[in-house]
């Protein structure tokens, strides 16, 4: 079959267009453009179908589809590119967003000379435990973040755009220097002992389920990250849809129970309102997806995100 | 020639009209402070219709995320600006601030800019019309206008600074029981130099 690949605006991306047998994929005409056009990696590419008439969106080629369940005629027919502009893998994308909190951190509890130098503070005369503690957890969760970037998670092809690596690092980074500088902050006010124990025992507890739930996404896609979407199911995934984030939630209000800042509680709300939404996204897709029509299992009745709330 | 008259236009016509006003008042009574008593007369002579005029312009950001077609993203970092120094600079630190020629800068930069635009949204809204003559003024006028202005903001902000710092005002300071601490000195700073990029741009 031939397929033409045009811009938005109706230019050729590739002149002449693509030949590829009939029962070519979607990735086989993707790498076939990015031959032609090297600049142009897989990752980078977007493409869907012309848009018809009535439609909002257009159609969008997925990865590993056939390129036969698009096109009407087995001549081939046209397709729209989008140039997604430099791609990012998420673990890249995850490894240097972690990284700086892992760093800035502890710059402010082991170098106390950066209060009175920057900030005309005075000097730190006494270290209080649970500033000690809270650097040693804090370095405990972004190391376990990072550890299981590179040895737990299982990312789907998707990529990130090299914009999001600016933007995510800024929130992580900048987030982590204002955290750090009040709770290792000379005139920092420690909470009475039994809140910082309560505390830092929600956070660890928290801490392993979040970590569990990691493992059990981690078995609901096969290892060549080819898998769609299935329906979770164990530990909290009974009765939550995002277990993941319900626990790295909770895991956060220990810390600050602990630590307790006006800039640690702010951080918990921003996250929170943030994988509020990603829950909400999911749910939804989820719900749609399993219907319980035409043979597919029906979406059980669960939590979203933070019950009993939501 | 013109196009029906709705609610919205309507709206956005009085509204230009009465900010082409107020902005009027603060160009006229200035230039009235300066013929008399000098500069440092011209703050007490425009403060209200100034808190008043400048304020006025949060209903445009409104208007421009709903009624008007135009980037919220480039008026909001000048709104923001102009708010800041009205209130946050001039009305707070009154002492150090609003006898200062700094003050006559901005004023005659922020009114005669204002006067013109406002005109040229009013006539087109009432009226229908792009007159030349303002545009060509809005276009022109902006390469004296804009450099003084900021010059003026930043002036008076920088003028502003120590005062800041000495009398910790709208500042939190530690110890306190949520380990939080706001410093308006170094918010400012950071302000100041948060207008590098907006200048470059």
């Amino acid at each position: 079959m031939k397929v033409i690949v045009v811009s938005r605006s109706g230019r050729e991306i590739v002149k002449g267009g693509i030949e590829l047998p009939n029962e070519a994929s979607v990735d086989d005409l993707k790498r076939a453009i990015s031959k032609r056009v090297p600049k142009y990696y897989a990752s980078r590419q977007r493409l869907t179908l012309p848009l018809r008439t009535g439609q909002s969106r257009p159609t969008v080629l997925e990865h590993g589809k056939s390129l036969k369940e698009y096109f009407e005629s087995s001549d081939g027919g046209e397709v729209v590119f989008k140039d997604l502009g430099p791609q990012v893998s998420y673990r890249t994308l995850f490894f240097f967003e972690y990284l700086g909190p892992l760093v800035i951190y502890p710059l402010f509890y082991f170098f106390p000379g950066i209060y009175s130098l920057l900030f005309s503070l005075p000097a730190r005369t006494v270290t209080h435990p649970v500033q000690k503690y809270a650097m040693w957890y804090w370095t405990l969760h972004y190391s376990k973040r990072i550890l299981e970037t590179f040895f737990v998670h299982r990312f789907s092809h998707a990529t990130s755009p090299l914009g999001n690596v600016y933007r995510n690092c800024a929130y992580y980074w900048l987030f982590g220097a204002f955290i750090a500088y009040f709770v290792n902050h000379p005139l920092y006010t420690p909470v009475p002992d039994k809140q910082m124990y309560l505390g830092f025992g929600i956070g660890l507890v928290f801490q392993a389920a979040n970590f569990v739930t990691h493992i059990i996404l981690r078995g609901l896609r096969p290892a060549d990250g080819k898998g769609g979407y299935v329906i979770p199911y164990g530990f909290v995934f009974n009765f939550v849809t995002c277990g993941n984030y319900t626990t790295e939630i909770y895991q956060w209000l220990g810390f600050n129970i602990a630590t307790q800042t006006v800039a640690g509680y702010s951080f918990l709300f921003a996250a929170t309102f943030i994988m509020t939404n990603w829950a909400l996204a999911k749910h939804r897709r989820l719900k749609k997806l399993f219907d319980g029509k035409e043979g597919r299992a029906k979406y059980p009745r669960r939590w979203v995100i933070l019950p009993p709330f939501l | 020639m013109a196009d029906a008259w709705s609610i919205r236009r309507v709206y956005l016509a009085l509204y230009n009209c009465i900010l082409c006003a107020g902005w009027a008042s603060v160009l006229v009574r200035a230039l009235a402070a300066l013929n008399g008593a000098g500069y440092s007369a011209v703050y007490d002579s425009i403060e209200l219709p100034l808190q008043l005029s400048q304020t006025a312009a949060i209903l445009e950001t409104m208007m421009n995320a709903g009624i008007v077609r135009s980037p919220v993203s480039a008026t909001l970092p000048q709104i923001s600006s102009r708010l800041f120094v009205t209130w946050g600079v001039l009305w707070s630190f009154p002492e150090v601030t609003r006898s200062h020629w700094l003050v006559t800068l901005l004023v005659l930069s922020w009114s005669v800019t204002e006067v013109i635009r406002y005109s040229f949204f009013a006539a087109k809204e009432a009226f229908g019309l792009t007159p030349g003559f303002l545009h060509w003024l809005r276009y022109s006028t902006f390469f004296v206008l804009y450099p003084t202005g900021i010059s003026g903001e930043v002036g008076l902000t920088m003028l502003a600074l120590s005062h800041m710092k000495s009398s910790k005002k709208y500042s939190i300071e530690m110890p306190n029981a949520f380990n939080f601490a706001f410093s308006y000195y170094y918010t400012s700073l950071l302000v100041l130099l948060l207008y590098v990029p907006g200048i470059l741009r």
